[in-house]
């Protein structure tokens, strides 16, 4: 068994990763179950590899997430920074003076009222209250949903939550990398986090690598960055693989300023220096991206946007824990190791650690004449400033199919899902082939848990098959009505990135090295020398000409 | 004026707004800061919206939890963390007393005074308060053998302000014999060097000096031992687990077979690294003899396999910092690479064993020779009261380092701000020209504010307690405030010190930040209402 490591840093890295859990709850809550579905009772797959075993001092046995999740303080709503799990009961807490004999002072803030779904799934724990129906919990999420933890329904260790306590400010200050320049090696906030992490990768035998998600918009970027060059120094041979993701309220502002300019550039630098690879998700906008034909998202909500992405997240990981053993079982197909998709995607003449992650969500129905082409074309980019149009005969990629349907309501075969993904390849017409395409296939599709988002259009089965007329008048179609979706994602690394890659290299070279350029009094503020900035200016272009080889000829002319 | 052109919805307080909006947030904060001074003041238990305790004395501790928004706050309050980084105490004093300075300048500003004088006044009773500091330090010396009696007096008088007396007076010998244990001759003191370790236990409240080394995980072999005595430590920092390394990277095998070779050849070298420790073991240890591993790197089953059929306890993925504190505590050194393995690298420990409280491990590494890192294991009923000691510990160990490094105290309990204040009044005042004197005046009287606040707090009349401490001090006697009765007393008598640095910086940085925001006369803020209350 190979264990990976989760890490959460910022906001709606967060968001992403409590839905992450909500679909990993849902999956062991669904394989105990005897009236389930068979295809969720053995898929094959290991949660150990995400998930610890521990147990309370009182003696009782838990099951929490590998995860560290670091916060703004006061984000965690009405969670308890030391998770559900390990309370020390209410008896304790009373006697709470017993070092100071003198005056005490009390000071409560209003405690926060639980959210309908919260308390629910507290009721039910402690068997009190009535019954509180599914259909009003998933209609108040929509409104009441502030922070992560108000949809979360999974229990988390408490070495999990970290807050970062002192800092004094709004999370909307929270905002360049200057700001968070510091946070990490202040006040041994940086000690706390790594010895959280420790304490994760210490049980672990044979970590495989580390999951890593960075909401990287804001001061977090630095916070991160600097965790990872800690955790380079700790675990020199352990892959990272870092998910920077974005919500679209963060890149709603039309004019991008100076400042998110060179921030975007000056946080992707220094967070890709420090992993294996590199995948940036975060539309500007989901509302109108092709990402969302079956989708009604919106980009307000982070709780919506998120659930997209945590899907496509979840999806892609599926081949890190398909057991090793049954490697052509029945219910699932090749399985990786983070290693050798590292390896995959980065290794090959190329060096490009810059991967693009497309998804079909939900996937199309593999039956019907035209099915060559659908899942090709299905697949959309969550990745943002990507050019479509290009044609790379060296790109190299890594897909995974999760429950695939056959016809209306039936599973495909693994050889099935083989076969027309090879089809598909071959009728492809417009695009050029890949060099390499791996497959992962796993007959479990995603299940759709409770707290999920309402967010399938009316052309979505229960199944998650695509109807040919209008199911409903309803435009949100949530966990009630869907509950499974086949889920299709794919990794490219390809020349497709490049305008990702240039513009952030521009925008260094244009606001910030160039003389006299308008950000060059930002950068300084955020304590960034000129050599600094020049190495990263080199490093960029470095990637950018593994992926145009005419880079370097045009640069080297002037 | 000029800033609306340029923004429209920039907002601007002129002088008398902008001043007494940042002299408010000094005097808000002040009150906020006020009831914890002292070993009469009260413990505030703050509780969150989710349910969550955090109980504490400590200024710093409290400045840390709040959400602080106004931007003159934020100073403040960084200021005073400031101060607690770099000398370990005095959060709250530089809270009240900046808080003091304001309320004092505000005064003086009400009746026609411009702050730049005030300021001016300021700057010279500072340079005035140090140099009276110099003469009126108590020196200490601390040759090789401290003064351990003046380091428990300081200690003491750290502690009692954060824990009840008893609890307070346990602690003390801990800080001081700790801080002792690590210190070496001619060199600074790493307080890193004292690890503080935590065990939650349900009904116990009980701290002890461990020396050695308490670690917080055990062995991952079932058959290795949990205690063993007359032990050989090896601390190292060696991979003991099967990885892909990097110089395979672009390496491919094209059959299973070629796999399987290539595995079993990367196994064989992880081997070859546990068998050189196992040869050491076998060279090093008689018949009664242990070994324990104690490694910064993983160590995977099969090497834990390997050790534990050879008898040998090892401990993987151990803290950085614990590698520096081992070699401390055991002697040898830290191993790097295991060509580097020899008898001389090993240290050495009477007992190491383990204590498992539900899934949480520990290691106790005991009965060392010469330790010069210890730990000091604090064992509470729940988080809040942990933390609440821990930050108490800390505390004091800093007040001891600072002794030891100062070489010298100042006499606590008041008497130092009653005695500077004095001074300033009625020797410096003398000598100021013109309306500077009014700013030393202030500064004199701002001094005041912590026998005031320690009365305060104690349920004394404070005017009664000035007046009254005061007279004694003209009387030519350096006295200090009974919190019991609100009579003076003679603090070299009671045993109550304080840190010089703290002291020192105090008086540095107080007025630093309060002549810089009264030196405000204008606060722009572009498109967001200021007078707006803020939570």
């Amino acid at each position: 068994m190979r264990e990976i490591v989760t890490i959460q840093v910022g906001e709606f890295a967060n968001f992403v990763g409590s839905h992450f859990w909500n679909f990993q709850d849902e999956l062991l809550g669904l394989a105990s179950d005897p009236g389930s579905d068979p295809i969720f009772r053995n898929h094959n797959l290991n949660m150990d590899v995400l998930y610890r075993s521990g147990e309370t001092q009182q003696g009782v046995a838990t099951y929490t997430p590998r995860l560290v999740s670091v916060n703004l303080k006061g984000s965690l709503g009405t969670m308890s920074s030391r998770g559900t799990l390990y309370n020390e009961g209410s008896s304790s807490r009373s006697d709470s003076s017993t070092t100071w004999f003198g005056d005490v002072d009390t000071q409560r803030s209003e405690p926060r009222k639980r959210k309908l779904f919260l308390k629910s799934l507290y009721e039910e724990e402690q068997k009190v209250g009535k019954e509180i129906e599914d259909k009003d919990i998933v209609g108040s999420l929509d409104e009441e949903v502030e922070c992560w933890t108000d949809f979360s329904k999974s229990h988390y260790h408490p070495q999990s939550l970290d807050e970062l306590n002192g800092l004094w400010m709004d999370s909307k200050d929270f905002n360049n990398y200057g700001i968070g320049k510091d946070v990490f090696s202040e006040a041994s906030r940086g000690e706390e986090i790594c010895d959280r992490l420790r304490f994760f990768v210490e049980e672990c035998d044979h970590i495989q690598g580390i999951k890593f998600l960075v909401d990287d918009s804001g001061g977090f970027a630095a916070v991160a960055a600097d965790f990872l060059e800690n955790m380079a120094d700790e675990y020199t041979n352990v892959p990272v693989l870092l998910y920077s993701v974005r919500s679209p309220m963060s890149q709603m502002s039309p004019k991008k300023t100076v400042s998110n300019k060179l921030h975007d550039a000056i946080s992707f630098s220094r967070l890709s220096s420090l992993c294996k690879l590199f995948t940036p998700i975060g539309l500007p906008s989901l509302t109108g991206s092709k990402a969302s034909k079956f989708l009604n998202l919106g980009d307000e909500k982070p709780y919506r946007s998120s659930a997209v992405y945590a899907a496509a997240l979840h999806a892609s990981t599926i081949p890190f824990r398909m057991q090793p053993t049954s490697s052509d079982s029945s219910e699932v197909s090749n399985s990786m190791d983070v290693n050798t998709l590292v390896q995959l995607l980065t290794g090959r003449g190329r060096q490009n650690i810059v991967a693009i992650l497309d998804s079909a969500m939900p996937a199309p129905t593999l039956a019907g004449k035209q099915l060559e082409n659908t899942l090709l074309t299905n697949l959309k980019a969550l990745t943002p400033e990507v050019n479509e149009d290009v044609e790379d005969n060296q790109a190299v990629e890594s897909m995974c199919i999760l429950g695939a349907l056959r016809s209306e309501d039936k599973e495909a075969l693994v050889s099935e899902v083989k076969n027309a993904v090879d089809a598909s390849y071959e009728h492809a017409i417009t695009k050029t082939k890949p060099l390499f395409c791996n497959l992962s296939v796993s007959r479990c599709p995603l299940p759709v848990p409770l707290p999920f988002p309402s967010i399938f259009g009316n052309l979505v089965g229960i199944k998650g098959e695509i109807l040919s007329s209008p199911v409903s008048d309803s435009l949100y179609r949530g966990s009630l009505d869907v509950h499974s979706i086949p889920v299709a994602t794919r990794w490219r690394s390809s020349s497709a990135i490049l305008p990702f890659l240039e513009s952030r290299m521009g925008h260094l070279e244009k606001l910030g090295i160039q003389w006299g350029a308008m950000g060059s009094d930002v950068v300084r503020s955020w304590g960034f020398g000129r050599e600094e900035l020049q190495e990263m200016r080199e490093n960029l272009s470095k990637m950018v000409s593994e992926l145009n080889p005419q880079f370097f000829e045009s640069s080297d002319s002037d | 004026m000029s800033v609306r052109v340029l923004n429209p919805n920039a907002e601007v307080l002129n002088k008398s707004a902008a001043l007494h909006m940042t002299i408010n947030a000094a005097k808000g904060l002040q009150d906020v800061l006020k009831s914890n001074l002292g070993p009469k003041g009260t413990i505030k238990m703050l509780v969150g919206g989710s349910g969550d305790i955090k109980l504490t004395k400590d200024g710093n501790t409290l400045l840390k939890e709040m959400q602080i928004q106004n931007p003159t706050a934020i100073m403040i309050a960084r200021t005073a963390v400031a101060q607690d980084d770099i000398s370990g105490d005095g959060t709250t004093s530089t809270v009240i007393f900046i808080g003091e300075l304001m309320k004092q300048s505000e005064r003086c500003i009400d009746e026609g005074m411009h702050p730049r004088v005030l300021v001016d006044g300021f700057e010279i009773a500072k340079r005035a308060t140090l140099l009276f500091l110099e003469n009126f330090k108590t020196p200490v010396v601390m040759g090789d053998e401290a003064d351990k009696e003046i380091l428990k007096m300081v200690a003491r008088t750290t502690l009692r302000t954060k824990l009840y007396e008893g609890l307070a007076d346990q602690l003390t010998d801990i800080v001081v014999n700790s801080v002792l244990c690590i210190r070496k001759p001619e060199e600074a003191i790493d307080l890193f060097m004292v690890e503080i370790m935590h065990m939650r236990h349900k009904f116990d409240v009980d701290t002890r000096l461990v020396e050695g080394l308490v670690l917080d995980h055990g062995s991952r072999h079932p058959d290795m031992k949990r205690r063993a005595e007359n032990c050989h430590i090896l601390t190292c920092n060696v991979s003991l687990e099967y990885e892909k390394s990097e110089i395979n990277a672009g390496f491919f095998y094209s059959n299973a077979e070629q796999r399987e070779a290539m595995v079993t050849a990367e196994r064989r070298s992880v081997d070859e690294r546990v068998k050189k420790i196992i040869e050491l073991k076998k060279k090093v240890c008689g018949e009664n003899d242990n070994f324990v591993i104690i490694n910064q790197k993983g160590i995977d089953p099969p090497s834990l396999d390997l050790l534990a059929r050879e008898g040998i306890v090892a401990l993987r993925r151990a803290k950085r910092r614990n590698m520096e504190r081992l070699v401390l505590a055991c002697g040898g050194e830290a191993v790097n690479s295991v060509d580097d393995l020899t008898p001389e690298s090993l240290g050495w420990a009477g007992l190491v064993y383990e204590h498992v409280l539900g899934e949480e491990k520990y290691t106790f590494v005991e009965q060392v020779r010469n330790p010069n890192s210890c730990t000091i294991l604090i064992k509470g009923p729940n988080d809040h009261t942990i933390a609440q000691i821990k930050d108490a510990v800390r505390d004091g160990l800093r007040s001891v380092k600072n002794t030891i490094e100062d070489e010298c105290v100042v006499l606590g309990a008041g008497a130092f701000e009653v005695a500077a204040r004095q001074h300033l009044i009625n020797e410096v005042k003398k000598t100021v020209q013109g309306r500077a004197q009014l700013g030393v005046e202030a500064f004199a009287n701002a001094l005041l504010v912590v026998p005031k606040t320690l009365a305060e707090n104690a349920g004394l009349d404070t005017q009664d307690v000035i007046i009254s401490l005061t007279s004694e001090h003209d009387k030519g006697n350096v006295v200090g405030l009974n919190l019991m009765d609100g009579e003076p007393i003679d603090p070299q008598l009671a045993g109550i010190f304080d840190n010089y640095s703290v002291k020192r910086q105090l008086i540095n940085a107080g007025p630093v930040i309060a002549s810089q925001l009264l030196l405000v006369d204008e606060v722009i803020r572009a498109g967001r209402n200021m007078r707006k209350p803020t939570a």
